[in-house]
């Protein structure tokens, strides 16, 4: 037989960067990572593409880097979404088991989950993910409620939506490179799909990607994705905050966020000073480093709060057992995870790769492409598995028909 | 519960959204990409067209593979023989000279032994012996003309028999030949046969006789119908021709001037002399010295009907034996025919 293998890329067009991973697919579905690519991002602002020619240059420049290292082209592409412009809710139903002898049919999971998925969207926007919740059978929960015996089945959605155009214009960045998108997925189910272990999501986790211009989070409860979300806040406003702050430029900003910056305040010296350079050279100045930690973790902890807010009620320090991962560019900064935890109170931890992942692919940036990949791979999986339970569906309606 | 509700519409999907984007808005690479993927498809189409294309003529190949026919038409039997020729072969005598054994299949056949066979006769110059499948054997034969008769004795047969010698002196018995037509054609006389293979050697000489007796066939065919015995004695020696007709004894050809000269000239001596000698018949002529002066020789001495020496010259100087003459042409302009000797 000849082995037929597929290079995929798992591409994030994020706010500062662009990060592309390749992975070769081989028959037997082993996933071997032959090539990265990065690329320093323009024209997204908050995850939503502004400038359609900027981010194609900077996604194509990213992506034929990640083709060279690997020396080979990819063939089709798992694409992160992301965006304050995304928006979710929650949608159940619940069917009477249809069967004389109460067991649960595939008509009825079909139908249960067609209900559930069946709300009107607003105009013009259209759906990125349908996540589905354990199912409920007669109100205990139930993985796979097929051939079980009970009276009421009941399935939950949450869906994740967005608006038509921004997210045509993140999949016309990777047609601008001649590439297939065959997998769209959320920036924070990737980033989840890779840092949590399934104990994790059983018992409760929230996964928080804290990029650039965005923050993505996933709340995990009872082995699925109960909630995802998307905060228009990232690593980028503590920048722009230090630069207002301390009135400096963006650049001198960013690297005074990178040297000093903090999740929370352990300066207690408030005279204590820090160079811009340390080379001494005219122009260089020197600032409070309690005021550095002050201005960082002050919005540090305003994106936690906000995180926090959009949880709401389904967001609990209790069904939270396994606490928060934290991962994503500004998952870097020291103090994070402290600050994490005080403002959502449970532990937090910085998000660390499966040990298979090579030592220059564990940075927190790449567990969104690393993620895509985890998803994407699994998903299919899932969808492959589909038809036969379609054909069982049918032969089961034409049995219920008749 | 209504319908609507069981079966509700989906809602759109991001893979409601198309892809396809106008290369215009791609960037370069992503065009060169595009050409590349296009030209791949190209390429693939075209691999697999002439992939196609090689397995129908392997096909092809495999079906017109003689072997593959061998094995199929082994076992077909030969139905029948069709001929073609230039001559008066017919199919019977090919299936006498074949002599195939009946039952005898049409791959079983030694097509170059039956050539062979065909050849050996002398009256064939070439032969195709093809095969067209399923069961027809198909012979095409160019034949040999007669131009003269000869005498042989052949073996086992107490009296000669007359055999056929073409243009190219191939001496063969004649088959199937019209015999008004055989019967007309002179005898050979003064060669020698020779025995080569089941036939004769080659005749040298013949391609002149046939010129010659073409030229008189088609010129003057009341002289050559006189024609009866054609000698190549001293062809060898000389290079003359010796013919043997009712009314001269000896008419000597040379080669060195054209046939159709030599016969008008015949032709006008012949005439001549029966005017002007008609108890004289001509004994020889000798043609082959060419000039306006043409040696005869006669039965009797040379006088004209009313008791005077004819009015055609005898050189008086030449020491001409008894009853010989040099018989002198008249230039073209005062022959009352016109003839050109």
């Amino acid at each position: 037989m000849i082995s037929r293998t597929k290079c995929i890329g798992a591409v994030e067009i994020g706010t500062s960067k662009v990060s592309v991973l390749i992975g070769e697919l081989s028959q037997s579905r082993t996933l071997h990572i032959i090539g990265v690519g990065e690329c320093q991002s323009r024209g997204v602002i908050k995850g939503a593409v502004v400038d359609f020619k900027a981010a194609s240059e900077a996604t194509t420049a990213a992506l034929m880097a990640a083709e060279q290292n690997a020396g080979t082209h990819i063939d089709e592409v798992y694409l992160a979404q992301t965006g304050g412009h995304l928006e979710g809710f929650y949608n159940e139903a619940a069917v009477n088991v249809s069967a004389a002898d109460n067991m649960v049919s595939e008509l009825d999971i079909d139908t249960v989950c067609r209900l559930a998925k069946s709300k009107n969207l607003p105009e013009g926007r259209m759906v990125v993910h349908h996540l589905r919740r354990p199912y409920r059978l007669d109100g205990r929960i139930v993985p796979d409620p097929m051939h079980l015996v009970g009276q009421r089945l009941e399935a939950g959605y949450w869906t994740v939506h967005g608006p038509e155009g921004k997210i045509a214009d993140n999949i016309h960045v990777i047609r601008s490179f001649s590439l297939n998108v065959t997998e769209l997925i959320l920036s924070s189910m990737a980033a989840g799909a890779i840092l949590a272990t399934p104990e994790d999501r059983q018992n409760g986790v929230l996964v928080i990607d804290v990029g650039a211009g965005t923050t993505d989070f996933v709340l995990y409860r009872d082995g699925s994705a109960q909630m995802t979300g998307v905060v228009p806040v990232g690593g980028g406003h503590l920048t722009n905050d230090i630069s207002l702050g301390l009135r400096l430029t963006e650049g001198q900003a960013e690297k005074l966020k990178l040297r000093y910056g903090r999740g929370t305040i352990v300066t207690k010296d408030r005279s204590e000073k820090v160079w811009l350079n340390g080379d001494f050279a005219i122009g260089d100045r020197q600032f409070s480093r309690h005021g550095i930690e002050q201005i960082t973790s002050a919005r540090v902890w305003e994106i936690f709060e906000v995180v926090k807010k959009k949880l709401g009620p389904a967001f609990s320090p209790e069904k939270t057992a396994a606490g928060v991962i934290l991962t994503g560019g500004t998952a870097k900064l020291p103090g994070i995870d402290e600050a994490a935890a005080k403002v959502l109170g449970v532990q937090a931890r910085l998000g660390e790769a499966p040990g298979w992942v090579a030592e220059n692919l564990r940075d927190p940036g790449f567990s969104g492409v690393l993620g895509l990949l985890q998803y994407g791979l699994s998903s299919r999986a899932e969808t492959a598995s589909a038809p036969r339970r379609k054909a069982a569906g049918w032969v089961g309606k034409l049995f219920a028909i008749a | 519960m209504s319908q609507l509700i069981v079966n509700p519409p989906p809602a759109r999907t991001w893979r409601d959204i198309p892809q396809s984007v106008k290369p215009r808005v791609m960037t370069s690479e992503g065009k060169k990409r595009l050409a590349l993927a296009i030209g791949n498809i190209v390429g693939a189409v075209l691999v697999l067209f002439a992939a196609v294309w090689g397995i129908y003529e392997v096909i092809g190949v495999w079906e017109t593979n003689p072997t593959r026919i061998t094995a199929a038409a082994s076992g077909v039997p030969l139905k029948d023989i069709s001929v073609r020729t230039d001559g008066v072969l017919d199919k019977a005598w090919v299936t006498r000279t074949f002599d195939i054994p009946k039952g005898a299949t049409l791959m079983g056949l030694n097509l170059r032994q039956l050539q062979q066979s065909l050849l050996a006769t002398g009256q064939v110059q070439s032969a195709v012996v093809t095969r067209k499948f399923p069961d027809l054997l198909v012979v095409t034969l160019q034949e040999r003309s007669p131009v003269a008769r000869v005498m042989a004795l052949l073996g086992g047969v107490a009296t000669p028999q007359a055999l056929m010698v073409a243009k190219d002196g191939s001496v063969y018995s004649g088959f199937g030949y019209d015999p008004t037509m055989t019967d007309t054609l002179p005898f050979l006389d003064g060669v020698k046969l020779v025995h080569e293979g089941s036939g004769y050697s080659k005749i040298d000489g013949m391609e002149q006789v046939s010129d010659m007796l073409g030229a008189a066939r088609s010129n003057t065919p009341g002289l050559y119908r006189t024609f009866r015995i054609v000698s190549l004695a001293r062809f060898a020696v000389d290079g003359t021709i010796a013919v043997k007709s009712t009314e001269v004894d000896e008419i000597t050809f040379g080669l060195r001037e054209d046939f159709m000269r030599q016969l008008a000239r015949l032709d006008y001596i012949l005439e001549e002399t029966r005017r002007q000698s008609p108890f004289a018949p001509l004994k020889a002529v000798n043609l082959a010295v060419g000039g306006n002066q043409v040696p005869v020789a006669f039965d009797i001495p040379v006088v004209t009907a009313d008791g005077r020496a004819p009015h055609v010259s005898v050189k008086p100087s030449a020491p001409l034996p008894f009853g010989t003459a040099l018989f002198s042409l008249p230039n073209r302009n005062s022959s009352s025919s016109k003839r050109d000797f």
